[in-house]
């Protein structure tokens, strides 16, 4: 009982914060085409960075209580899309979170690197968007981004077998230990420009 | 003295309990249920009363042993509770016990609700209802009854008590059916659902049967079709009605047709159910955690492909000219010789030059 209602709360708590890491990150590389927001990018990329960890921290929590909010966690195909797009939304905002950890806020003076973060927390944001619409369709029966026409049936999933999602977390392991080995990332891009 | 206290109080708890409860009122689904379902939980005066509903019975006076049949009921004039839902009870008797149609030789075909129960709850919200059942009707000839009964909340129920209805007996004459009269095989029963996309074929049993045709329509829809009917061996035939999406129901009419006999049976319906799914909670898991470290390991492999290249740190000798410089440059600045006819200047007397004072910049130190 006690599930549902931590679920409900910290749900809002994932959702208002990956959208204000999306929103804030989008706006901080913005503020490298547009001169108006040049002056507040600082407190965009500050307010993303932090969002960012507070995602972190709420996405695993609203799986927790996700899982014993049901009967069956993995019971149907919109109930198992929810974990997937879990997965999805916690490896974006991880990755706009190491990228901003280790470039520093000198991320955004960087092309490349500054649409790879604004993609990441995009992405990560849009994840947590579906998240959000899934649980509206389970609990309301509707969500306020059907009237998109374009707008993917969650009704149905892909169900990957179990050793093949084996085999994918290993390389993603691996990839992710590797990348962060061969990196050579110890100082801010302006140590190394 | 105690111990008297402790009974008492436990006795008073019992009864407290009991006055406070009430019989589901959010119903219990539908099931074959005896009458004594509704009686037991409301038979007691004090929790039930007369409902104000209509009930009708409509089915056809004479029906042949073992052929199908409909019985429709039309309730009105309910006044429901606020989850408008009715229970209704289709009977063969009226004894509370044992007075499921099938104990008087009925077999359920379909119930209203696409099962096979004689109990079925629906929801009403204008306060009246119309359900049918189609049966088959009991191999022994003779006069059958059958009787309805109802149960349902009220909005204005303070007392939470349940309101009841019930019919007469309507009689029905089980006529001896005829030598090779075509009809439904004893024990078949339709389908109450197929899964949501599945074209497969029905399969359905009869007797004295050489030729069968069914119809279909949509549920709604007054325009019926031909479906495609094939007999895969002795009075079995398979029926292809297409494939259904969502909460579609199609209805079919099955024309069972021996000599000169034609037997029109009463429409049948078969629900959509959502496909069988075969996800687990570990898999789901695993498959979560995996495309959480791909997706990283992939974002994290293009910020070190388009980091900018910094010098290895093998090659990294930045401390070590910092330093060297910084030696040559105070033995330089050490040997050059203030003036104080030339303010702001130093004389270097190896190179022979004056060199600007760094420590004055614009006349002052």
């Amino acid at each position: 009982m006690y599930a549902v209602l931590f679920h409900h709360m910290v749900v809002g708590l994932a959702a208002g914060a990956g959208t204000l890491m999306g929103l804030c990150a989008f706006l901080a590389w913005l503020g490298s085409y547009l001169s108006n927001l040049e002056s507040s990018r600082s407190t965009l990329d500050k307010a993303s960075y932090a969002a960012s960890i507070f995602t972190l921290v709420a996405i695993p929590l609203a799986m927790i209580s996700g899982y014993y909010s049901v009967s069956e966690p993995a019971g149907s195909a919109i109930l198992y899309n929810k974990f997937i797009f879990s997965g999805i939304a916690t490896g974006f905002t991880a990755s706009y979170l190491i990228g901003r950890l280790k470039f520093g806020s000198d991320v955004w003076n960087h092309s490349a690197l500054a649409n790879l973060q604004m993609l990441s927390a995009i992405f990560g944001f849009t994840a947590i968007m579906i998240l959000g619409s899934i649980g509206s369709k389970i609990t309301l029966g509707e969500s306020t981004l059907d009237i998109l026409p374009f707008w993917p049936e969650f009704m149905n999933s892909i169900v990957i077998n179990q050793w093949i999602s084996l085999f994918l977390l290993s390389i993603g392991l691996v990839s992710v230990i590797f990348s962060l080995r061969i990196a050579n990332f110890s100082g801010t891009i302006s140590d190394l420009d | 003295m105690k111990s008297r206290i402790l009974v008492l109080s436990v006795i008073i708890s019992l009864l407290l309990a009991s006055s406070s409860g009430v019989a589901n009122p959010g119903g219990k689904g539908d099931n074959n249920r005896d009458f004594t379902c509704g009686g037991s939980c409301h038979g007691d005066p004090s929790l039930s009363a007369l409902s104000t509903a209509d009930i009708q019975i409509s089915m056809k006076s004479t029906a042949y042993s073992g052929t199908a049949t409909e019985v429709s009921v039309s309730i009105t004039g309910m006044d429901l509770s606020s989850n408008n839902l009715v229970g209704i009870f289709l009977l063969g008797s009226k004894n509370g016990n044992g007075d499921h149609p099938e104990d008087y030789g009925w077999q359920i075909i379909q119930d209203p609700n696409g099962g096979g129960s004689n109990y079925v709850e629906v929801i009403s919200s204008d306060g009246s209802v119309s359900v049918s059942w189609v049966l088959l009707a009991p191999m022994d000839e003779g006069v059958k009854e059958i009787f309805v009964s109802i149960h349902h909340g009220s909005y204005y129920n303070h007392d939470n008590k349940a309101y009841i209805g019930e019919t007469e007996a309507f009689t029905v004459d089980i006529a001896p059916i005829p030598a090779n009269y075509p009809t439904l095989a004893e024990g078949w029963s339709s389908p109450d659902e197929r899964v949501s996309g599945d074209s497969s074929p029905i399969i359905i049993r009869t007797v004295n049967t050489d030729d069968l045709s069914v119809l279909w329509r949509i549920s709604g829809e007054s325009q019926s079709h031909e479906a495609s009917v094939e007999m895969v061996s002795n009075q079995e035939w398979e029926v292809s009605i297409p494939a259904t999406l969502g909460d579609t129901r199609i209805e079919y009419q099955i024309i069972a047709s021996m000599d000169e006999f034609s037997n029109q049976m009463p429409w049948l319906s078969i629900g959509t159910s959502e496909p069988y799914f075969d996800g687990t909670s570990l898999g789901a898991k695993l498959q979560s955690f995996s495309f959480a470290l791909i997706i990283l390991g992939f974002m994290l492999s293009l910020q070190a492909w388009f980091s900018p290249r910094g010098v290895r740190k093998e090659f990294e000798n930045t401390n070590e000219v910092e330093a060297s410089l910084s030696s040559d440059d105070s033995a330089y600045w050490s040997r050059l010789i203030q003036s104080d006819e030339n303010p702001g200047w130093l004389w270097d007397p190896i190179e022979k030059e004056w060199v600007a004072d760094p420590n004055i910049q614009g006349g002052e130190k």
